[in-house]
């Protein structure tokens, strides 16, 4: 009986592991990691309903289709440049498809200390730092997750980031993670890495972009370190295909006196998972994991967060706000914990919906596991509607129902976008909420 | 330029009739006050003229400009040039001021085939219209009555009164929450905005406000009926009487009927 169950829950992704050696052979190193990814793919299973934490999204999708790793590019591009950032002209990778491409990257504006470029062409360089910080945070918060060790396994590129101590890159870095339809399933394992040394800064765009309509499958983890009283932000927008799947690892490691400011853009894919983890290295930290979900149709997004307080003095905030439509389904679980010794600890959480239709679905759980007694936590979570009295004081003042809802909807989205600090990304993400608006007006107007 | 003919108006989700019959006409360069109280119907008379979808009309109408406005959602009667100052502003947390009126001034504008304003030339208007009611200028920056002061509240429904320039306007309990020095200022930028093409209705309690502005009509509601109109002096009379004279002789009819 449990041998058949067994048999059951293998899914085509393990068999993918047959294939996965054939990426190997151009570095060593990661070739290692591969090798300790696959190992971590053979001995977990990949999750079900049945597990706690994964009891709300079914993942059915991604088990029954199969997807195979993305080939290599040689295939027409169609222009893209409208997504590209005017305050990263000079400081933007691009990757198409999972693979580096060179002709529309460009890191000139970006001093020459900073180690940045493609994974791969580091790793064939035997690049120290590389070596020294790829997939040692990683490993270290997702040490059981079948999803990151899958990212491992098939480790092919993605972008290494490296600011040394006591540099402040004035430059935003966009890195653009394209998807065209030139193939249907196949699979990217893009990894970003980003160590920021001590006292320094920098600010992170990573944009998840699906030109077409396709079916892929996208599995982006990304690993921030920051040293002492280092910076960085972190903005990460993800508007892959409505038929992606897209599941997501982030772990930051937060030491003494630094600042980790991350906001979580989520409008894309058919299925998301996002599961940003950080953890204080030291005291006296501050951390910011944000988020904006604005989903309709038969999306559904999932948020599985956790904020680690290990060492007193810390101060996180996570505000995490969700705009569902149509039949969408949105789930929030918010992890809090607060270690024995964590004192003085002052953490914000709170999770808002705003619901506009009947058939949209909210699951949300913020959850408080303190252990420590000196701490202020305040965590809370609330579904509501649109004001029927907003809408008619703005409407008796002219604007039509579709203004005034816009308004309204920017209004509550606000929050979590006002304090991103490239202009262009705060004024494409005000976009984005009008364009979720105006679809929901004329989704609503062909019914 | 408004007329309100045997106007019957209930809540839409219960029945309760409010309005039971109200007959009101508005001429251009006219200021109205209506008088009443609590709960009389003043501010579902307001609210009704503006468009409000939790009351329905049962029976008469309401006319503006010689055709009926009932079948008109509440922006199109701002595009038309009808105005409420809200009695309870509601706040809008996260929509600015400026935001809100520039969006607000430009579909009107374009509605009635008026030029509509660019970003600066909308921030040079708004300006203007601060002056009038001595607004400070971050105001128009700031969301919209989130977290103002009561009085705040009732100043910017004048300065959005001032910066849309409707041709009439209800101004529901304006005057209350005012100190005595930001009654005279708002009531002076009421004036100001006031002339011959417009028209302005005051809903209030309080016969001061008229001493600044002088209605040419006062009117008595009572219970879903207006009562009585005349002019000024039906105010003061109000102000040292009360409403009772004018209560106690309607219920002795009744009575007086079924004896
Ligand atoms: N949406 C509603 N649902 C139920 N009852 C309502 C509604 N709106 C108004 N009413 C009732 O109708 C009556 C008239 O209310 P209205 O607000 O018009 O009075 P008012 O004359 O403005 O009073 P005040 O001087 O206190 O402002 C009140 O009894 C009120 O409770
Ligand atoms: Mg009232």
């Amino acid at each position: 009986m449990a041998k058949v169950k067994q048999k059951k829950e293998r899914t085509f992704l393990q068999d993918l592991l047959n294939f996965q050696g054939s990426l190997n052979g151009k570095s060593q190193f990661l070739d290692k990691v591969r090798l300790k990814g696959a190992e971590g793919v053979r001995n977990t299973p990949f999750p079900t309903k049945k597990l706690e934490d994964w009891k709300y999204i079914s993942l059915r999708d991604l088990y029954r289709d199969s997807y195979e790793l993305a080939s290599e590019l040689d295939v027409e591009v169609p222009d893209f440049s409208e997504h590209y950032l005017p305050e990263s002209e000079q400081s933007r990778l691009v990757f198409i498809n999972g693979s580096y491409s060179e002709a529309h990257s460009t890191t000139e504006a970006l001093p020459d200390d900073v180690t940045i470029g493609n994974i791969a062409q580091l790793a064939a360089e035997d690049n120290e730092l590389l070596k020294e910080h790829l997939n040692t945070y990683a490993q270290n918060n997702f040490e059981d997750d079948v999803f990151t060790a899958f990212n491992s396994a098939f480790l092919k590129d993605g972008a290494f980031i490296h600011v040394p101590e006591g540099k402040t890159v004035d430059t935003p870095i966009h890195l653009l993670n394209i998807q065209t339809d030139a193939e249907e399933h196949y699979f990217a394992t893009p990894r970003t890495v980003i160590a920021a040394e001590q006292d320094s800064e920098v600010t992170v765009i990573e944009d998840h972009i699906g030109l077409a309509d396709n079916k892929y499958f996208n599995l982006p983890v990304v690993e921030v370190n920051l040293e002492e009283g280092a910076h960085v932000k972190h903005t990460k927008i993800q508007r892959d295909s409505r038929k992606a799947i897209h599941i997501a690892r982030t772990a930051a490691f937060v030491a003494k006196h630094a600042d980790y400011e991350s906001y979580t853009i989520t409008r894309g894919a058919k299925l998301s998972r996002n599961e940003p983890r950080i953890s204080q290295r030291d005291e006296e930290v501050e951390f910011t994991v944000d988020g904006l979900v604005l989903i309709d149709g038969d999306q559904v997004s999932d948020t599985h967060s956790v904020m680690d307080h290990r060492f007193s003095h810390a101060e996180s905030h996570q505000l995490h706000k969700c705009v569902i439509n149509g039949k969408a389904h949105s789930v929030f679980n918010g992890k809090i914990f607060v270690q024995r010794d964590a004192q003085k600890i002052d953490s914000f959480q709170e999770n808002r919906n705003l619901l506009l239709s009947r058939k949209g679905l909210v699951n949300t759980k913020p959850q408080l596991e303190i252990f420590a007694d000196d701490v202020v936590c305040t965590h809370g979570a609330t579904v509501g509607q649109l004001e029927q009295d907003e809408l008619f004081y703005l409407k008796s003042r002219g604007l039509n129902e579709q203004q005034a809802r816009e308004l309204l909807i920017y209004a509550f989205a606000l929050e979590t976008i006002e304090n991103i600090s490239v202009d262009s990304v705060q004024e494409l993400l005000a976009e984005e909420v009008r364009n979720f608006t105006k679809r929901q007006l004329d989704s609503e107007l062909a019914v | 330029m408004l007329e309100i003919k045997d106007l019957h108006v209930c809540v839409e989700e219960d029945g309760t009739e409010i309005l039971k019959g109200v007959n009101l006409t508005i001429n251009e360069g006219e200021v109205h006050a209506i008088m009443g109280p609590n709960g009389s119907g003043k501010s579902t008379l307001s609210k009704v003229v503006a468009g409000h979808e939790a009351y329905e009309v049962t029976q008469g109408d309401i006319l503006f400009e010689g055709e009926s406005i009932l079948e008109l959602e509440a922006d199109e009667r701002a595009h038309l040039g009808l105005f409420l100052a809200f009695q309870y502003p509601v706040e809008v947390p996260g929509v600015t001021n400026k935001n809100l009126l520039r969006q607000a001034y430009n579909t009107i504008a374009q509605e009635q085939g008026r030029e509509e304003l660019d970003p600066l030339q909308f921030e040079d208007y708004a300006k203007e219209k601060l002056d009038l009611i001595k607004m400070k200028p971050e105001f128009i920056e700031r969301s919209v009555n989130a977290g103002f002061s009561g009085g705040e509240k009732k100043r910017n429904e004048i300065f959005q009164m001032a910066v849309l320039d409707p041709k009439i306007s209800f101004l529901d309990e304006t005057d209350s929450g005012l100190d005595i020095d930001a009654l005279k200022t708002v009531a002076n930028g009421i004036n100001q905005i006031a002339d011959d093409d417009n028209a302005v209705v005051m809903v209030t309690h309080y016969q001061r406000i008229l001493d600044y502005i002088t209605p040419d009509h006062v009117h008595v509601m009572i219970d879903g009926e207006i009562a009585k109109s005349g002019d000024k002096d039906l105010a003061i009379k109000l102000e040292e009487q009360g409403y009772d004279w004018l209560i106690e002789p309607a219920t002795a009819s009744v009575n007086g009927e079924q004896q």
